[in-house]
C-alpha cells in the first residue's frame, strides 16, 4: 500500500508525462509544413501500482509507411522526367520561330525571287533580290541549327548542375548512414530519418534510385543498373567526363560510362532531350538543308549564267557536313555568286535572255524531292514543326499525368505520415485536460497531507 | 481518412495552378486572336497552315507574275497590231504600185512609203519592254534587228522562245521569236522582200511586184497567226486571275480556321476559366481559414 509521499510522486510522473505529451504535440504543429517530417506518437505506459504507479513515457514513434515512400521514390522520377523534357522542349518550341514567319516564309520567299527572276532574267535587280533571298534562307537555317545547338548546351549545362546536386545528396545520405546506429531508437533519429526521406525524394526527382534498406535505419542507394551510389557511410560519387565532338558531359561511376543506364527523372529527361529529341530534330533539318541544296544546285548547275557560262553551285557549305550532318549550320550561298551575282544561272540554255532555269527552280515550290519523292521541302519543315510540337505536347500530357499521381502518392503519404493540425489541437487539448485533472489530484494529496500535518497539535 | 494540412495545400495549389493556367490559355488566345500560338497548340493545325502558307505564298507569286505578264503581252499585243496594219499598207501601196500607167513620181512616192513601212516595222519588231526586246526570243539585250545604212540585218535573236508559269499548269510565252513573223519559212525575209519591193516599185517590175505581194502576205499570215497566239493568252489571263484569286481567298479562309482564334469560343472559355479561377481561390481560402484551433477555447 503507498504512502501519500508516494502519490505525491506519482503525480509528478504523471504531470511530467502528460507535458511530455504536450511538447510532442508542440513538435508536429511546429513542423507542419517541414518536408520530410514524419508525424510523432508518445507511447505512454501505465506504471504498474507496486512499482509506483502512474504513467511513463515509453518513447516517441515516427508514423510511416515503407510501402508507400518506396511507391512514392518509384513515382516522383516519373513525373520530374516528363517535366524536363516538357520544359526543354517548350523552349526548343520557340528556336524554331514565331509562328506563321519561320523557315518556310524564307523558302517562299525564295521561290518568290526565282519567279522574279525567270520573268526578267537579265534584270540586275532580280539577281540581286535572288541572291538576298538565297542568304536569307540560308542564314535561317544556320540561325534555326545554331538555336537547337544552343538548347542542347543548356541540358547539358543543366545536366552537369544535376549531378552535382546528386552527389551532395549521397553524401549526405551516407553521413546520415554513418550516424544512425547511434542515433537510432532517440529523437535524433528520428529527425535523421525525415532527412534522409526528405533526401531520397529529392534524389528521386533527380534520377530513378534504387534503395535498400539497413537494419540500422540506413539506407543504401544505386543508381543505373545497381551502380552504387551510397554503401553505408561511403558515397560514391558521379563524375562526369566530357565526350567528342561536342564535349557533352558523359555520366561516369568509378571507370564504368553509365549514361545510358541512368533513366528517369530530371536527369533522365534531359539526356533524352540532349542525346534523342534535338540530335532528331537537327539531322530532319540537316536533310532539309542538305537536300534543298542538292535540289537547287541541280537546277542551277544545269543552267547557264549571264555570261552564257555554265552554272556553278548556287548553295555551298562553310564547312563540308559530315553525310548530311552539320548541313543546316554551314549552309550558305556559294560565295563566287555573292561576289558576282551576274554568275546566277537562269537560263536553261545558253543565252542570257532565257530562264529556263529560274523557271525550274522556282517551280521546285511544288516538286516532291524529299523521302523518296514524297514530299516538298516546305512539307519537310511543316513535318520537323509537327515533330516538336506533338513532341512538346505529349511530354507536357504525360507530365500533368504523373504529377497528379504523384501527388495522390503524397496525399496517401500524408495520411499515415503527415501532421493534421485538427488532430494535432485535439490532442493539446487531450494532454492539457489530463494535466489539469493529474495537477487536481496532486492538489488532493497536498491538502490531504496538509489534513494529517494540521491534526497532529502537540 | 486523414486530411492533414500539407495535402490540403498541395491540393489547393494544383487546383489554383490548373485553373488559372487554363484562364492564361484562353487570355493568350483573345489578346493575340490566334489559336494555335506555339507548335505545341496544336501540331496538325500548324503543320497544315505551313503547307497552306506555301500554297498562298505560290497563289501570290503567279498573280504578281500574271500582272506583269499581262502588261508584257499588251505590249506584244500593240506591236503586233501595228505590225499588221503596217503590212496592210505595204500589200495596197504595192497593189497601188503596180499598173502601166504611172508616173515616176507616183513610183518613188509607193517606194518611200514603202521604206516607211520597212522603218516602222524595224521599231516594231525592235520593240523592248523593262530592258528586253520582246521578239528576240532567248537572246533579249540586243535588238533581234540592226539596221546598218539602209540594210537591215537577219535575225539575230534567238529561236529559243521565253515562258513564264502562270500558275502549275498554265505558262505564257513573253519572249517571242520574232523570225517566226520576219521569215518563217520563206526564203528571204520582210526586209529583203520590202527592199526588192521598193526596186520593184521604181523599176515598175510587175513581175517581182507581184512576187512582192504574195511574200507579204505570207508574213501577214504569220503575224496574224502570232497575234491570235498572244491574243488568246491575252484573253485567258482575267479567267486565270479570276481562279487564282478565288484560290487565294479559299487558301487564305483555310489558314484562318486553322490559326485564328475563334473569338467567341475563347471569351466564353476565358469567362468560364475566370470564373473557375475565382472559385478555387475562394475555396481554398475558406478551406485553409478552417482551423479546430478557432473553436477551441
Amino acid at each position: 500500500m503507498p504512502g501519500l509521499f508516494d502519490s505525491l510522486t506519482m503525480a509528478a510522473r504523471s504531470l511530467q508525462a502528460q507535458q511530455f505529451g504536450i511538447n510532442v504535440t508542440g513538435q508536429n504543429i511546429s513542423n507542419v509544413n517541414t518536408p520530410g517530417y514524419s508525424r510523432r506518437v508518445t507511447d505512454f505506459a501505465d506504471v504498474p501500482m507496486p512499482a509506483g504507479g502512474g504513467v511513463d513515457v515509453q518513447g516517441v514513434r515516427s508514423i510511416r509507411d515503407m510501402l508507400l515512400e518506396r511507391r512514392l521514390l518509384a513515382q516522383v522520377p516519373l513525373g520530374t522526367y516528363d517535366a524536363a523534357v516538357a520544359d526543354a522542349l517548350a523552349v526548343v518550341e520557340t528556336s524554331l520561330g514565331r509562328t506563321g514567319d519561320t523557315l518556310d516564309a524564307r523558302l517562299n520567299e525564295f521561290y518568290d525571287a526565282f519567279a522574279e527572276l525567270a520573268e526578267n532574267p537579265t534584270s540586275a535587280v532580280a539577281r540581286r533580290e535572288v541572291q538576298v533571298a538565297g542568304e536569307a534562307l540560308a542564314t535561317s537555317f544556320n540561325e534555326t541549327a545554331r538555336r537547337l545547338n544552343a538548347n542542347r548546351q543548356d541540358a547539358d549545362t543543366r545536366l552537369r548542375n544535376s549531378v552535382d546536386e546528386i552527389n551532395t545528396i549521397a553524401t549526405r545520405i551516407a553521413e546520415i548512414n554513418a550516424a544512425l546506429p547511434a542515433a537510432t531508437a532517440n529523437e535524433g533519429g528520428l529527425t535523421l530519418r525525415d532527412e534522409q526521406s526528405a533526401l531520397l525524394r529529392r534524389l528521386a526527382e533527380l534520377a530513378s534510385v534504387g534503395t535498400i534498406a539497413r537494419e540500422d535505419g540506413g539506407v543504401d542507394v544505386t543508381i543505373g543498373n545497381g551502380r552504387a551510389l551510397v554503401v553505408g557511410a561511403n558515397a560514391y560519387e558521379l563524375e562526369t567526363a566530357p565526350t567528342a565532338p561536342y564535349g557533352y558531359a558523359a555520366l561516369m561511376a568509378g571507370d564504368f560510362n553509365i549514361t545510358s543506364e541512368v533513366t528517369g527523372g530530371t536527369i533522365g529527361g534531359l539526356l533524352y532531350v540532349r542525346d534523342s529529341a534535338i540530335p532528331g530534330y537537327l539531322a530532319s533539318l540537316d536533310t532539309l538543308a542538305s537536300q534543298t541544296a542538292a535540289s537547287v544546285n541541280g537546277l542551277h548547275t544545269a543552267g547557264f549564267d549571264l555570261n552564257g557560262a555554265a552554272g556553278g553551285a548556287f548553295f555551298s557549305y562553310a564547312l563540308a557536313p559530315v553525310g548530311v550532318s552539320g548541313a543546316a549550320a554551314a549552309l550558305r550561298v556559294d560565295p563566287a555568286i555573292v561576289a558576282d551575282n551576274s554568275l546566277i544561272a537562269a537560263a536553261g540554255v545558253a543565252l542570257s535572255g532565257d530562264n529556263g532555269a529560274a523557271r525550274t527552280i522556282a517551280a521546285l515550290r511544288n516538286q516532291r524531292v524529299l523521302n523518296g519523292n514524297t514530299a516538298t521541302l516546305g512539307d519537310g519543315w511543316g513535318s520537323l514543326v509537327y515533330s516538336v510540337g506533338s513532341d512538346v505536347r505529349s511530354a507536357s500530357n504525360a507530365r500533368d499525368t504523373h504529377e497528379t499521381i504523384t501527388r495522390e502518392v503524397d496525399a496517401l503519404r500524408d495520411q499515415v505520415s503527415g501532421v493534421s493540425l485538427d488532430e494535432e489541437a485535439l490532442n493539446l487539448l487531450k494532454f492539457q485536460r489530463a494535466y489539469e485533472a493529474n495537477a487536481k489530484f496532486f492538489t488532493t494529496i497536498d491538502s490531504m497531507l496538509e489534513t494529517l500535518m494540521n491534526s497532529y497539535r502537540p | 481518412m486523414r486530411m492533414t494540412a500539407a495535402s490540403v495545400y498541395r491540393d489547393s495549389i494544383a487546383s489554383m495552378e490548373r485553373t488559372s493556367q487554363r484562364l492564361l490559355e484562353f487570355q493568350e488566345q483573345v489578346q493575340s486572336g490566334k489559336r494555335i500560338n506555339r507548335p505545341s497548340d496544336d501540331p496538325d493545325g500548324l503543320a497544315a497552315a505551313i503547307g497552306e502558307r506555301a500554297e498562298v505564298a505560290a497563289i501570290e507569286q503567279y498573280t504578281r507574275t500574271g500582272d506583269s505578264v499581262t502588261s508584257r503581252l499588251t505590249v506584244l499585243d500593240t506591236a503586233l497590231n501595228d505590225i499588221i496594219d503596217r503590212l496592210t499598207l505595204a500589200q495596197s501601196t504595192i497593189v497601188g504600185a503596180q499598173g502601166s500607167q504611172k508616173t515616176d513620181g507616183e513610183r518613188e512616192a509607193a517606194a518611200r512609203t514603202l521604206d516607211g513601212v520597212k522603218q516602222a516595222l524595224l521599231a516594231d519588231l525592235n520593240t523592248s519592254f523593262r530592258g528586253t526586246h520582246v521578239f528576240a526570243g532567248a537572246d533579249s539585250i540586243d535588238p533581234p534587228f540592226m539596221m546598218t545604212g539602209s540594210v537591215v540585218s537577219a535575225y539575230q535573236g534567238s529561236t529559243q522562245e521565253v515562258a513564264v508559269d502562270l500558275d502549275q499548269t498554265h505558262s505564257a510565252t513573253i519572249g517571242i521569236d520574232g523570225s517566226v513573223i520576219s521569215q518563217g519559212s520563206a526564203a528571204s525575209d520582210v526586209f529583203t522582200v520590202l527592199d526588192t519591193a521598193m526596186a520593184a516599185a521604181r523599176s515598175g517590175d510587175a513581175v517581182a511586184l507581184g512576187q512582192a505581194l504574195t511574200d507579204i502576205e505570207a508574213v501577214f499570215e504569220r503575224a496574224t497567226l502570232v497575234q491570235t497566239r498572244v491574243g488568246t493568252t491575252l484573253s485567258s489571263m482575267e479567267s486565270l486571275k479570276g481562279a487564282l484569286s478565288d484560290r487565294r481567298l479559299a487558301t487564305k479562309a483555310r489558314i484562318a480556321k486553322l490559326e485564328d482564334a475563334d473569338l467567341a469560343t475563347a471569351i466564353t472559355g476565358m469567362t468560364q476559366a475566370d470564373a473557375a479561377y475565382r472559385a478555387s481561390l475562394a475555396a481554398t481560402s475558406r478551406i485553409t481559414q478552417l482551423s479546430l484551433m478557432d473553436y477551441l477555447k
